[in-house]
């Protein structure tokens, strides 16, 4: 916790922190509030969209493409330390190299929790302002969804944290990192077979929030060979621990 | 007395280029070890190895006497290269992060500042700082947790005269209170004027180590004349402190053996009914001494 608290010291007066925290903040609150005036094949998505207990998978499919910017914001906080050369100043201090990844990973459950509260405040306030039915069990019966989002917040950024580690360059690293997870990794789910896919790192963390009615849509097409969010937490879990293992191997061994 | 570093064949390579070569060295508690060397000539490498930040290709090293370790890097202060902090935050938050890193008492930290003439400046955020100011922040981040070794890269590299005599000043204030310091520096004066031992590298190789008195100024040159300088020549020849003399224009240039000086020569001048008109002890060029020491064994 000496590490968290640390590294608490160093982001609360980053104004790059707050900067990209506060676009991601206001996105996330405009998206899901203008979204309502989708329209699907000529009718408006409208109110149906707050219904609760749907509105949490709802929520947590359209949060899920805002990590985007968490794990970039975890990139210029990993790649900073090797800009400013205080990676270096923490080892010759006496930090342990594990103990320097060890610090940014719970920055990145740090980043998580506040994600998925945010989440869970804008869902109770959307939906209590306009879903229709209020009960106890319609508002509570699917908010297991906001844990698969957690699970699925730090994985992402975990991967965030991993190329930040390996490349070092923050412009370079997020580069990596979106070739990565929007044009390396899909293009390899085309070649590779849907049973081998479903188990690939970003198929197995946006299997943890899948789209909103996928049932409906497997019934009029090919079924999906994604797994369920729930069998999608333990794969999801052992890549978070690869990727932690793999950001320690690599700051281990190499010259800081 | 205890020997606080001790490098043992230590070597690192960077692909082809052998940056460290082999280097064997001790550095005793209590002394100002200068390490000096030209740009490139494995001092920053060195103690990168023995800081932990660079991997050793070969070789070993001890400090205290056992392998690095959380509590040994807690007896050492060191600045690398440039002073590293994060230059948003202020001088003081700066060092909150490195008393937690370094588990020192966050109340040392005005303490430090004040030492390093900085107090005033405590709420500037650390890009503010000219270079001499940050510098004088890496000594008090070094400084933090009363360390009984510094270990110091170039400090003031870059800076302009005032800064120079600012942290040499410093440098000198912290060894008088006792603590073992190793100082890397391409500047002789600065390792002459400041160290007690010193070892000269060059290409990653040990060119010759010791006492600073031994290695740097060995042989001081005198330079003389007298009305007559032919008895002057005569009484050379015979008197055996005399390394050698040669003769120029109007006057003579002659090297004593060590431990003796310019009074030796005077005495014995005017013993003989000689006397000089001009005595003047010039100190051989370090530049020339160093030159001297690394093309030795080249």
């Amino acid at each position: 916790m000496n590490l968290l608290r640390t590294e608490f010291r160093k982001i609360l007066p980053y104004r790059t922190f707050w900067v990209i925290l506060g676009i991601y903040v206001l996105l996330l609150l405009l998206v899901l509030y203008v979204s309502r005036n989708v329209t699907i094949s000529g009718q408006s998505l409208g109110n149906s969209l707050y219904e609760f207990p749907g509105l949490w998978g709802r929520f947590t499919y359209i949060a899920y493409f805002f990590n985007l910017l968490l794990g970039i914001l975890v990139i210029v906080l990993v790649t900073d330390e090797y800009s400013f050369r205080t990676i270096r100043q923490q080892v010759i201090d006496g930090r342990s190299r594990a103990e320097v990844v060890l610090a940014k990973f719970y920055v990145v459950l740090g980043l998580s929790v506040f994600s998925t509260v945010f989440l869970l405040v804008l869902g109770l306030f959307f939906g209590l302002f306009f879903s229709s039915s209020k009960s106890f069990s319609a508002v509570l019966g699917q908010i297991d969804h906001l844990s698969y989002f957690f699970v699925q917040s730090v994985g992402y950024m975990a991967l965030a944290m991993f190329f930040a580690f390996l490349i070092r360059k923050s412009g370079l690293a997020i580069i990596a990192f979106l070739a990565w997870s929007k044009i390396v990794e899909p293009i390899l789910h085309l070649q590779l077979d849907d049973s081998i896919d479903k188990y690939m790192p970003m198929k197995v963390f946006s299997s943890l929030t899948p789209t909103p009615g996928q049932e409906i849509i497997d019934q009029l097409t090919t079924p999906t060979m994604a797994l369920t969010p729930a069998w999608a937490v333990l794969p999801a879990l052992g890549y978070i621990a690869l990727l932690l293992l793999g950001a320690i191997l690599l700051v281990r061994f190499k010259d800081l | 007395m205890a020997t606080v570093l001790y490098l043992d064949e230590l070597s690192k390579k960077y692909g082809s280029l052998q940056a460290v070569d082999r280097l064997s060295l001790q550095v005793e508690a209590g002394s100002i070890y200068g390490l000096l060397g030209p740009n490139g000539s494995g001092k920053t490498t060195t103690l990168g190895m023995v800081l932990d930040v660079v991997r050793p290709s070969g070789g070993s090293f001890l400090w205290f006497g056992h392998s690095i370790s959380r509590e040994s890097k807690q007896r050492v202060g060191a600045l690398l290269e440039t002073p590293n902090f994060y230059p948003y935050l202020t001088a003081k938050r700066n060092l909150e992060v490195v008393a937690d890193t370094k588990q020192a008492d966050h109340k040392q930290i005005n303490k430090m500042l004040d030492m390093v003439g900085l107090g005033t400046r405590s709420h500037t955020t650390f890009k503010g700082f000219s270079l001499g100011m940050k510098q004088r922040l890496a000594l008090a981040a070094a400084m933090l947790n009363d360390p009984e070794v510094l270990v110091l890269d170039e400090p003031t590299n870059g800076l302009d005269p005032q800064g120079i005599a600012e942290v040499r000043d410093l440098i000198m204030r912290i060894a008088a209170q006792g603590k073992t310091i190793i100082l890397a520096s391409h500047l002789l004066d600065e390792v002459e004027k400041v160290c007690s031992h010193v070892a000269v590298l060059q290409a990653g190789k040990l060119k010759a180590n010791g006492p600073v008195g031994n290695i740097l100024s060995a042989h001081d040159q005198l330079i003389i004349s007298a009305e007559e300088l032919a008895p002057v020549l005569q009484l050379l020849e015979r008197l055996p402190y005399i390394m050698q003399f040669a003769q120029e224009k109007d006057y003579i240039i002659l090297t004593l053996d060590q431990g003796y000086s310019s009074t030796d020569l005077n005495r014995d001048m005017f013993a003989q009914g000689i006397v000089l008109s001009q005595l003047l002890v010039r100190r051989k060029s370090l530049e020339a001494q160093f030159l001297e020491i690394t093309q030795k064994e080249a």
